[in-house]
């Protein structure tokens, strides 16, 4: 019952907020990071369907994803690295691992900026 | 929490862009395949000996994050020389450096030994600390495991 009770509190509170303005907050910010990471020319985002939730997975040439997700830690970035339990498909795009950001409607462009300017110290370091 | 470059040292840093003895030994006295099935970090070590039975050539292959390559590749650069014994005492006190946090940061004893304190910032990464110990256990394995008992 410890774990109904918030869950039921976190829905009211989405419900509050309209799952169509979060879809669309999330869908804003995916927006915002592909444009932002469309800069790099070595970074290939990995999962790149039409109307895929507020997820974005990719990797960067010749450094490892658990480096940077170490790094971006330690820049006070929160991300997944690995297989995302999916080896499978790790093997049919031919990557080690991927480094995966999600967006939900608690972050905001700011988050976005601050995984860019940790991926810049994952380069500079790197890179 | 510690700083970036404690963990990410300079000498790590040019173990991981120009790795030392990234090669095959032919022929070779033992070698060994090593997994960390849960990042896909893989090496494969080799190693021949001299006739007085220390390590003559020992060379390393594989693909793995920064933490990995550069720890494969001071190993091989630190054991060159040595015997196996000596390899087996320095891969413990290896592990000793990575994981305890009251490991001494020194090799006054062993000079030689002093390149291996480049990875002891590892300690404070627990997630970490199989990255720079998979090519210690693989050269473990090869020492237990020589190439004579294996067909290939």
């Amino acid at each position: 019952i410890a774990g109904v009770l918030p869950t039921g509190v976190g829905l009211e509170y989405m419900e509050a907020v309209g799952r169509e303005r979060i879809l669309a907050h999330e869908q804003s910010l995916l927006a915002y990071a592909n444009e932002r990471l469309a800069e790099w020319d070595d970074l290939r985002v990995i999962g790149t369907a039409p109307g895929k939730a507020g997820v974005i997975s990719f990797v960067i040439d010749g450094i490892h994803p658990h480096d940077m997700g170490t790094i971006l830690d330690m820049e006070g970035v929160a991300v997944r690295v690995g297989h995302h339990c999916t080896q499978p498909l790790m093997e049919r795009f031919d990557v080690p691992a991927t480094v995966r950001a999600s967006f939900g409607l608690y972050n905001d462009r700011a988050d976005v900026d601050a995984l860019v300017d940790g991926l810049h110290k994952v380069k500079s370091l790197l890179g | 929490m510690t700083e970036l470059s404690a963990l990410y040292q300079a000498v790590v840093l040019d173990h991981n862009r120009a790795p030392r003895n990234r090669h095959e030994v032919q022929p070779h006295d033992g070698e060994a395949d090593g997994n960390n099935p849960l990042c896909g970090d893989w090496v494969h070590v080799e190693f021949r000996l001299d006739p007085a039975g220390c390590i003559e050539d020992i060379g390393f292959n594989g693909e793995g994050c920064a933490i990995s390559t550069a720890s494969a590749s001071i190993m091989t650069e630190v054991l060159k020389g040595r015997t196996l014994d000596e390899a087996r005492r320095i891969g413990e006190r290896f592990q000793h450096l990575v994981t305890d946090r009251e490991a001494p940061l020194a090799a006054a004893d062993d000079p030689d030994l002093e390149k291996l304190l480049a990875l002891a910032g590892v300690r404070d990464y627990p997630m970490r600390v199989k990255c720079a110990t998979l090519a210690w256990h693989t050269l473990q394995a090869a020492i237990e495991a020589p190439a004579s008992a294996d067909s290939e």
